[in-house]
């Protein structure tokens, strides 16, 4: 809806992409994203494509998403070059809710999950409150996106490799539910982004150790702004009676963020 | 100067008066307020909301949609907010907004159908009744409507007999000759037809071997069935006396056109409000543009189509 530029669209790693945008934005709340038309009158792919927001330009003159590319719509954008115009509706979704006070802020990210917890990071750090990210990737390939993470000062950051090849081997969820214990010891707040398996464990594992919860859900889309009742989720609570009286909740307005414990997760 | 503008694009869709041709589609366009922070609703002839229930609905299972080449898959299941709720909440939003309301409305039986007709007869702020006869979605009801011209002419009398505002009857395509069903609804003593709803279509998900949909079917729209969507308006506007609103897949001013020409009175903008909410104002403003340029008026082009 609105016309952005794109300032850089560099090749980080293997198949993922940081694209800058330089776009009038009102202010972006972290765990936001942006719905990006990924070429100019295109009747195909034809719907727009959800992006969470990585960071926002020096001076607020736009913003950055990480990208990976995974299929055509993410293969055209990945041909765009600086100076190209790129049409961006948003910043739409409810973002990550600031949490007064938590002992610890804790991110547990699965493979592109992690897009929407730098901005998330650096807010926090900027409170002066303690931050932790729990991230897992396939292989040192995938990996290699949480560097920019390494260099923020304050941030503690674990990594878990599926093959082993960076961090420890085996799932986030793994070195997430060892620390657990730990973390509820300190009150901290876990924000959660990555495959739904993922999500739902890091739910369980919050819930069994008394740690307050919130997850960035995915779903396909189309409008993006809750009209369409595209992307509903099953948010557990029913309204009326009967058994097909349960509650929806649309993940592009009333999310993409969550309480864990609202979702009903075998319903993903 | 500006009433002369306003005239060569106006229409009279059986008494609901449209200062322009376009108007949205229902399901696409949520209640209408939800739009007004993207676009300006009075640039549009009017507005179709989501399909009302007698009772609120959930809808169905997710995932829901699914992109499809030029197009999508729906399977929404019908989710709204019911009558009473349409009513005292959303339509309160749209008072003193300059454009016609059209409710769409559906019902699992008869009774249902004529009830919901009743209680927006009452209320106030709405220009006409859209009938959903043909919604794939549901297992339940719909379909049966939609596709049996006996049935579909059973709703409509009974929706007349509810309401004194104009009544849309809007066709599935998912019908072997949509004429008959036209002329069936046209004798019930519908005042106009709307065309086309979705087509039903699926999409396989082949590494689970598993549709992506979790209703296994959906609704297509979108450009992809736009070809059909005119040549059924066409087919239609030639059998049938009543105002014809077409829709399918429009995404500028041109598409809008040729249903036009074809034979539709007005149109609807369905999922390209998806893509670009202000999209229907950009149509109205383009065909305001060809009109202009062609020196006619929107009333002189409907139907003016030449064959052979
Ligand atoms: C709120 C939200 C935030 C997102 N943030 C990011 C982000 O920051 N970075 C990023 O790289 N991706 C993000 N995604 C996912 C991104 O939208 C999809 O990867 C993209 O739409 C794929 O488009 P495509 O045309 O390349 O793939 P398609 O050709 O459409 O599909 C290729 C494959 O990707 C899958 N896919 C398609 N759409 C989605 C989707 N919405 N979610 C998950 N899988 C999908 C398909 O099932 C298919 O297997 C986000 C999605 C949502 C809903
Ligand atoms: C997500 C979605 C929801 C829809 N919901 C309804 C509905 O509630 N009632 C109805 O009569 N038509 C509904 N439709 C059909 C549209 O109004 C329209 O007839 C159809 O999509 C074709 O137009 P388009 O290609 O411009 O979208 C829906 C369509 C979509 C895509
Ligand atoms: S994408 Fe349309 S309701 Fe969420």
């Amino acid at each position: 809806m609105s016309e952005a530029v794109v300032a850089h669209n560099r090749l980080i790693a293997p198949g993922y992409y940081r694209m800058g945008l330089q776009w009038k934005s009102p202010g972006v709340t972290p765990g936001q994203f942006i719905m990006l038309r990924v070429s100019a009158d295109s009747l195909d792919p034809l719907l727009r494509r959800p992006f969470g927001v990585y960071d926002v330009l020096r001076g607020a003159k736009g913003i950055e998403i990480l990208y990976r590319v995974v299929g055509r719509g993410t293969k055209i954008m990945s041909t765009l070059r600086p100076g190209d115009m790129a049409d961006i509706f948003g910043p739409l979704g409810n973002g990550f809710p600031a949490v007064k006070d938590p002992g610890r802020a804790v991110m547990v990210a699965g493979g592109m999950g992690i897009a929407p917890f730098y901005m998330l990071a650096k807010d926090i750090l900027k409170r002066g409150e303690n931050a932790a990210l729990f991230y897992g990737a396939r292989g040192r390939t995938d990996a290699a996106i949480a560097t920019d993470f390494r260099k923020l000062k304050g941030l503690k950051v674990e990594v878990a490799t599926e093959d082993g090849s960076m961090g420890e081997k085996g799932l986030v969820t793994d070195i997430f539910g060892k620390k657990a214990v730990w973390l509820a010891g300190e009150a901290s707040v876990v924000y959660a982004c990555g495959p739904s398996g993922m999500l739902k464990e890091v739910a369980r594992i919050s819930k069994k150790n008394g740690l307050r919860c919130f997850v960035s859900l995915e779903r396909a889309m189309a409008c993006g702004i809750g009209v369409c009742l595209g992307c509903a989720v099953r948010t557990g609570k029913t309204a009326g009676k009967g058994t097909d009286r349960k509650k929806y909740g649309m993940v592009c307005s009333d999310g993409p963020v969550f309480p864990g414990e609202d979702i009903e997760w075998e319903s993903l | 100067m500006k009433k002369t503008k306003e005239s060569t694009l106006a229409v009279d869709i059986a008494g609901i008066k449209l200062k322009n041709p376009v108007m949205t589609a229902s399901g696409t366009f949520g209640y209408g307020s939800e739009f007004m922070p993207y676009t300006d609703l009075e640039k549009l002839g009017g507005i179709v909301v989501k399909g009302l229930s007698l009772k609120p609905r959930q809808g169905n299972p997710s995932p829901r949609i699914v992109e499809t080449p030029c197009g999508m898959l729906n399977a929404i299941g019908l989710q709204n907010v019911g009558v009473e709720a349409f009513i005292s909440e959303k339509l309160p939003k749209l008072k003193g907004v300059d454009t016609a309301v059209v409710a769409n409305i559906f019902g699992e039986t008869i009774d249902e159908y004529m009830e919901v007709a009743k209680r927006l007869d009452a209320s106030d702020g709405v220009s006409g009744i859209e009938i959903n006869i043909s919604c794939p979605n549901v297992k339940k009801g719909g379909i049966v409507f939609g596709t049996d011209p006996g049935e579909a002419a059973k709703v409509v009398g009974a929706v007349k007999k509810s309401t004194r505002l104009p009544v849309i009857t809007k066709l599935s395509p998912n019908v072997t000759d949509i004429k008959l069903m036209a002329k069936a609804v046209e004798d019930a003593g519908t005042d106009a037809v709307s065309l086309i709803n979705t087509i039903t279509g699926m999409v396989v998900d082949i590494e689970k071997r598993r549709p992506v949909l979790a209703t296994s079917t959906g609704g297509l729209s979108g450009p992809a069935i736009r070809p059909i969507a005119v040549r059924m308006v066409w087919q239609v506007s030639q059998a049938v006396r009543v105002p014809v609103i077409g829709m399918g897949g429009i995404m500028t001013a041109k598409d809008a056109l040729e249903f036009i020409i074809a034979g539709a009175s007005a149109v609807q903008v369905g999922t390209a409000n998806f893509v670009d909410p202000n999209i229907a104002v950009k149509v109205a403003e383009g065909i305001a543009e060809y009109v202009e340029r062609h020196g006619t008026t929107v009333k002189e082009l409907v139907g003016s189509l030449t064959t052979g």
